[in-house]
């Protein structure tokens, strides 16, 4: 059991441990981008049962059957009305007011089939895409922009993931990262010639208060600091490809498939497990050991400094409140048709919910927040999570149960 | 001599160091590949001099000295400089122009770095503008060994090398007069050979050089500057350098190239000469006349002073210095001294009488003397004759009127101003000074505001309508033209032409807030009665495949949100520019034409090539398009379109037949109701003679009707008339021009303002299909590749090349068959584009003269002076090498700077870098220049490439087009950001 407290300062002092769980203490100064004490949950109740986290009981589902142009989702982005979903033979959008679905493939002017990545830039609404053997695009009014290798000064074409910077748009290809400045119209490549970059394939890309985080293959993550122009690593201490040997010491793994970056916690997804760090400690997430269903990581979302929810091969992995490591599974029964929902705390099962729906299917590649909603991309189409109720943390368990599917 | 250090290179060669390690630029090492690993720096012909200087070196440094090249820099001080600098489209100082000081200095597209203390570009064509930086080569030691000299840098000039520079340039023709310049006589002119037997002799420097700082065997240690001394005595001199660092340049009356062009700088130089050396014979002079005291006493400053009355940088070989007359100055030289007379004369500033040239020049060998005369011959106030003003016209071009409708606000392109007229009366009352080339003005809806965008400037300026002054400068995007408010006046829209974007500036803190993708130069903007949606008209075609016709788009925008809402394609249409909604916000109109580029241009005399019309955008999206020429006469260069208040009509300016077009809508929409949808859509946008059906009548306008309103009141439009420095005033009720407000240019037309009229008249062209400014819109280019010769459709399509400061370009065309503008504008512009008469002599001087106005724009990558990035940096370095990756070297005629060298990147000769398409009559094409190629996609002669990138990615597989295969992509990247600051 882990319970924060705060300080008079602002900043958390004091952990509890429970479980082997170790939180943070504050120390901004630790490392430039991310700083600890924000590891306090919203509604963590004061004694006793620290209560229950929000789950989704009620689901839709979004299929090749109502409009999508391929089951398999690699990227989910929402933007105002708009659900944008890449897939691997084009791109969808959702409205979500009209509940209609447009898609684009090739023949309709996109640049490439295989959507990978996507991000929207903030203040003028322009999609950015990258695409698998594609390159990038720029999505505007209707109109495809396509960057590539030979027409522009983009590494690579294979993107991984696409992210805005200001007026930056950096790529994560399979070759190093791409950094395009929407204003002066330069590239930049960053590589092991000028980054720490030990390996150049580049999977996840975030944006998010002044840093880009990288998720690269076999290179952890790296962190650049905008104003300053410096780069950061963060690899795995033990150096042990196979194990963690030394847990909470740092990244669970170099090959890193995800990142996320919220309230100055980096969240981070592998193919060997999953971790989080508040600038000063590192906590590793494994299947053994807690709700999530798998250590095979395709991608992260963070919702805040306590929340993320991780996108695996066995299904949807939300850590609901990092500071109780209370998890909520989401996975789908094909042969029932049916969904699942598992509480977790640590390795202790709380609560199984059967759901008429959940996600399409447990292989999740892409997750993104909407409000109280989750939007989950998967290999069998993409699950929306409807969040009525959503409340951040947990609650007693009482006041949870009251809710019903 | 010793081997050159500073810490100025070593701070330079760290750069570079850090710069191979970052971008990866290859190096080529010596071994095996015969090129130097350490990047040369520039020394400076002082450097040069201490050992080619004396007699046993021929005097070589005297031979420069006397030389032209040696005052190069300095000239362009002169009126002839400056004209020619006009002529050529240079907006700034000629001493501070890239492009003139390629040719009149050395090391001038160098950086900082890249030069040595020592080095001064005042210097003008140094050694090492012929024979390469000198840091690698420039020692004794190499020098000796010719061909370890030639492994570390030296270069030995060709005919090829001398022609780059020295080749007829129409600027300099136009100013000087004359073209002529034979190579042969001008290497003997300026050869300078060691004389025989002495070749190889260690020389030994007598004379002080400043870059070495001292002051000569025995010297004492220099005293800091500015030193002060009671004792005039004890003044030390500082040597003509430290004069020269203040008074120069404009503000100084170019006192310091006035000073390098005269005779008294060559003073020294002439003891070398033959004619130095016969009159010191006479004299009674045996030796080395650089060598005597009797000589130098008059020919140079300081001679026969202690060493330790020399100050580092001291330079006796400078000749008659200005401290021969003004006394040494190490005690007076501070400018903070120097700004108080009374100072600077108890510091030892000497303030001579013509009395004191006496001393040398009386009865000189023999000479008599003018006093007086020389007196005004030398003379250099630091304040110059004011020079005559060139006449400067108005050129309004876009105009709105006040919510109040008051007052009219005229953007006034050639006056970098805005006026602002009374509507009424049509009174100039104000002229607001804004800044950089005003393209178009719009009101705040509450009237305190007006918007005014700068293209020169890249800036949108803010004039407070009360005090009538620009009270905010903001910054946009690349040649801002088109601007306008939302509704509300919350969000200011600037379409940025050249970097094809949209800039959103926040109204409130007047600063941008986001900067939206338009399509390819976006031009005017128009928003609809509801408020809810903005259109802007994109002027050029979007990238369409090649030899396919053009596609255009009307990017419409959410004025709510600020974001881009729909792009409309339209098919066929380029050059769209003015666009109006319809009061019933059931359409807007936009001005277009549609240009058949495949079609080769002498189809002309069929009436095809370029037809204009108006496009007609519902607000589903969809597009009509209607042609507003007839059989007999075309309506060429619509330029703009206002509706009537009550939606009767909408009037469209014709810049290229001065007429204004009255189209009556409900005939248009009756019209496009009674055609099928395949008429509107492949029978309509082409049909010539159909505006007969809705344009009720023409108005004829003075010179260049540009920007058209109607007043909301619907009693008067007003026309910008561009060429005329006028407004034409239409009275809508009687559809007649019943006005002409004067806003107050020049009456007289010079030579260029008559060839810019000629420029944009189509009067040259059969049935007045289109003029000049059709395709070259304001001196650029339309995007477009052209089939221009009758050798079947579509056959040796030819990219459309830019205006801007092309005058020393030559030659012309991109196979290079035209050798000058007049035959280019001439003989056959009648052929191959026009097909009627062709201009006279006299027309085409006019027009030759105005083209070669045209400027070219400030570099947006790299302003006047500035650093490159480091990224430029890296370019650079892969411009300029010489050996690939893999250390090979790379052949001499396969290297960028080859056939793309300073400062117009081009030898402007024709080469077959592996272009050639089976279209194509030959595989040998015009070297283009490179300046601005940033602005003018698409590339290579036929356009084909897109972008920069695709040179060479996709067009350049077997490295004929330069070697860059073996790049790696970070590199390519580099080159590029280089080639943007070119």
């Amino acid at each position: 059991m882990l319970r924060a407290t705060q300080a008079g300062s602002g900043l958390v002092v004091s952990v509890l441990l429970l479980s082997g769980v170790v939180a943070s203490a504050a120390d901004p100064a630790a490392t430039p981008g991310i700083s600890a004490g924000q590891t306090a949950p919203a509604a963590t109740p004061a004694t006793g049962d620290p209560g229950l986290p929000f789950v989704y009981r009620r689901w839709e589902q979004f299929t090749t059957a109502t409009g999508l142009p391929n089951d398999h989702v690699f990227a989910v982005r929402v933007h105002g009305d708009s659900v944008w979903i890449g897939t691997e033979d084009g791109l969808a959008c959702l409205d979500k007011k009209s509940r209609k679905i447009k898609a684009w493939r090739e023949q309709d002017g996109l640049p490439w089939r295989v959507i990978s990545g996507i991000d929207v830039h903030p203040r003028t609404g322009e999609v950015w895409l990258g695409m698998f053997g594609g390159g990038l695009a720029r999505f505007s009014g209707g109109r495809f922009d396509h960057w590539h290798q030979l027409n522009s000064g983009l590494v690579n074409d294979v993107v991984y993931g696409v992210a805005v910077e200001n007026d930056n748009i950096w790529a994560a290809t399979t070759a190093g990262a791409s950094r395009y400045n929407t204003v002066t119209g330069e590239w930049s490549i960053f590589t092991e010639k000028n980054a720490p970059m030990e390996e150049i394939w580049n999977y996840g890309v975030c944006y998010a208060d002044g840093y880009v985080y990288l998720g690269v293959w076999g290179s952890g993550v790296l962190e650049y600091d905008v104003q300053r122009g410096t780069w950061k690593d963060y690899l795995d201490p033990d150096g042990e490809m196979e194990i963690d040997l030394y847990r909470d010491d740092g990244i669970v793994h170099v090959i890193t498939t995800g990142v996320s970056y919220i309230e100055k916690t980096l969240w981070v997804s592998t193919y060997f497990g999953a971790c989080r760090y508040d600038g000063r400690h590192w906590r590793g997430f494994f299947s053994h050991e807690c709700g999530v269903p798998s250590d095979f990581h395709n991608a992260v979302r963070a919702r805040s400094a306590n929340e993320a929810w991780y996108a695996t091969d066995k299904g949807l992995g939300a850590l609901a409140d990092f500071a109780t490591d209370t998890w909520v599974t989401y996975t789908s029964d094909h042969t029932a048709m049916k969904g699942k929902a598992v509480v977790k705390r640590g390795k202790q099962l709380l609560k199984e919910i059967e759901m008429p729906l959940s996600l399409p299917h447990d292989y999740a590649l892409a997750v993104d927040f909407d409000g109280p909603d989750v939007w989950v991309g998967t290999s069998k189409g993409v699950g929306h999570a409807i969040g009525d109720g959503y409340y951040r943390g947990l609650r007693a368990a009482g006041a949870e149960a009251e809710r019903g599917p | 001599m010793q081997r050159r250090s500073s810490s100025r290179m070593g701070v330079g060669l760290v750069m570079l160091g850090l710069a191979w390690l970052a971008g990866g630029v290859a190096v080529a090492w010596a071994s095996g590949t015969g090129v130097s690993d350490r990047h040369p720096v520039y020394v400076g012909v002082s450097v040069c001099a201490g050992c080619h200087g004396d007699q046993k070196a021929g005097h070589q440094f005297s031979k420069w000295r006397v030389s032209k090249h040696a005052a190069a820099y300095a000239a362009l001080w002169s009126p002839q400089a400056k004209a020619i600098a006009r002529v050529s489209g240079i907006p700034e100082e000629p001493q501070k122009s890239r492009m003139c000081l390629g040719c009149h200095a050395t090391a001038a597209d160098a950086e900082g770095w890249e030069r040595e203390e020592g080095f001064r570009i005042g210097d003008g064509v140094q050694c090492e503008r012929c024979h390469g930086a000198g840091s690698e080569y420039g020692t004794a030691e190499v020098m000796r060994d010719r061909e370890r000299a030639l492994r570390a840098g030296l270069m030995m000039p060709d005919e090829r090398a001398c022609m780059l520079c020295h080749n007829v340039k129409g600027s300099h023709v136009a100013v000087l007069g004359s073209a002529d310049f034979a190579y042969a006589p001008a290497v003997e002119k300026i050869a300078h050979p060691v004389p025989a037997g002495t070749r190889g002799q260690a020389v030994s420097p007598r004379h002080p050089t400043p870059a070495r700082g001292g002051a000569g065997s025995g010297a004492d240690p220099p005293g800091g500057a500015g030193t002060a001394s009671n004792s005039v005595d004890e003044q030390r001199y500082t040597g003509v350098a430290v004069c020269g660092g203040c008074h120069d340049g404009p503000q100084m009356g170019y006192q310091f190239s006035r000073w390098r062009v005269s005779r008294h700088a060559r003073a020294f130089a002439v003891l070398g000469t033959a004619a130095g050396c016969e009159m010191a014979r006479r004299e009674g002079v045996s030796g080395d006349p650089q060598n005597e005291t009797k000589c130098l006493r008059c020919h140079a400053t300081a001679a026969g002073e202690d060493g330790r009355r020399l100050e580092k940088g001291f330079c006796v070989r400078e000749g008659v210095q200005c401290e021969s007359c003004h006394g040494a100055g190490s005690a007076y030289w501070p400018e903070a001294i120097m700004r108080d007379r009374q100072a600077a004369r108890r510091s030892g500033l000497v303030l001579p009488t013509p009395e004191s040239c006496r001393a040398c020049h009386e009865n000189a060998h023999g000479k008599a003397f003018d006093a007086a005369a020389a007196w005004v011959m030398i003379a250099h106030p630091t304040r110059l004759p004011q020079a005559k003003a060139g006449l400067r016209y108005r050129t309004p071009v876009n105009l709105a009127l006040s919510p109040d409708g008051r007052e009219l606000y005229v953007a006034c392109e050639a006056a970098d101003a805005v006026l602002v007229v009374d509507a009424a009366t049509g009174a100039v009352l104000a002229e607001v000074a804004t800044g950089g080339q005003p393209m178009d003005v719009a009101f705040h809806p509450d009237g305190t505001r007006a918007y005014v965008t700068l293209r020169l400037d890249d800036t949108l300026a803010v004039i407070d309508t009360r005090s009538r002054a620009v009270t905010r400068v903001v910054a946009v995007g690349d040649e801002p033209h088109g601007v306008l408010t939302d509704a509300a006046g919350n969000s200011v829209y600037v379409l940025n032409t050249w970097s094809d974007t949209i800039s959103v500036i926040d109204a409130g803190v007047q600063r941008e807030a986001k900067r939206l993708a338009a399509s390819r130069s976006p031009w005017s903007l128009a928003l609809s009665p509801d408020g809810k949606v903005l259109a802007a008209t994109n002027a050029l075609s979007r990238f369409v495949p090649f030899r396919a016709p053009p596609v255009s788009e009307i990017t419409l925008l959410d004025a709510e949100r600020g974001t881009v809402q729909a792009r409309v394609a339209v098919p066929g249409a380029n050059l769209m520019q003015g666009i109006a909604w319809h009061p019933s916000g059931d359409f807007a109109l936009v001005t277009l034409n549609r240009t058949k580029s495949l079609v080769p241009m002498t189809r002309l005399v069929q009436g095809w090539t370029i037809t204009n019309g108006l496009g007609i955008l519902w607000r589903d999206g969809r597009v009509d398009q209607v042609l507003l020429d007839e059989p007999d006469q075309s309506f060429p260069d619509a330029a703009d379109v206002a509706c009537t208040p009550d939606g009767r009509y909408a009037l469209v300016t014709s810049s290229g037949s001065d007429r204004v077009a009255v189209v009556d809508v409900a005939k248009l929409l009756e019209l496009l109701q009674r055609a099928t949808p395949a008429e509107r859509e492949h029978v309509l946008p082409n049909h010539m003679g159909k505006a007969t059906e809705f344009v009720v009548k023409h108005i004829p306008t003075p010179a260049s009707p540009r920007g058209i309103i109607c007043a909301p009141d619907g009693k008067r439009a007003y026309v910008a008339n561009a060429l005329d420095d006028s407004l034409t005033v239409i009275d809508l009720g009687r559809l007649e021009a019943v006005g002409r407000i004067d806003l107050g240019g020049p009456r007289e037309i010079t030579k260029v303002r008559y060839g810019e009229r000629l420029f944009h008249s189509a009067d040259i062209t059969f049935r007045r299909q289109f003029s000049c400014h059709s395709c070259h819109p304001d001196g650029h280019v339309d995007g477009v590749t052209y089939d221009i010769e009758p050798d079947g459709i579509g056959v040796s399509p030819v990219d459309n090349r830019t205006l801007r400061g092309i005058l020393d370009t030559a030659p012309f065309k991109w196979e290079g068959t035209n050798p000058s503008l007049q035959r280019q504008c001439g003989a056959r512009l009648a052929v191959f584009f026009t097909r009627i008469d062709p201009f006279t002599p006299e027309e085409l001087a006019a027009v030759d003269a105005y083209i070669c106005t045209i400027p070219r724009p400030p570099n947006r990558y790299r302003a006047v002076g500035a650093e490159l990035t480091p990224a430029q940096r890296r370019g650079k370095l892969l411009f300029e090498r010489e050996a690939g990756n893999d250390g090979r070297l790379i052949p001499v005629e396969n290297r960028c700077a080859t056939c793309h060298p300073v400062p117009l990147y081009t030898d402007r000769t024709q080469r077959d870098v592996g272009t050639r398409m089976w279209l194509d009559r030959t595989g040998k094409f015009d070297v283009p220049h490179l300046n601005n190629i940033y602005d003018s996609a698409p590339y290579l002669h036929n356009g084909i490439a897109e972008t920069l990138e695709e040179i060479w990615t996709r067009f350049n597989p077997h490295d004929t087009h330069g070697v860059t295969n073996d790049m790696t992509k970070d590199q390519l990247n580099d080159l590029i950001e280089y080639l943007k600051t070119l």
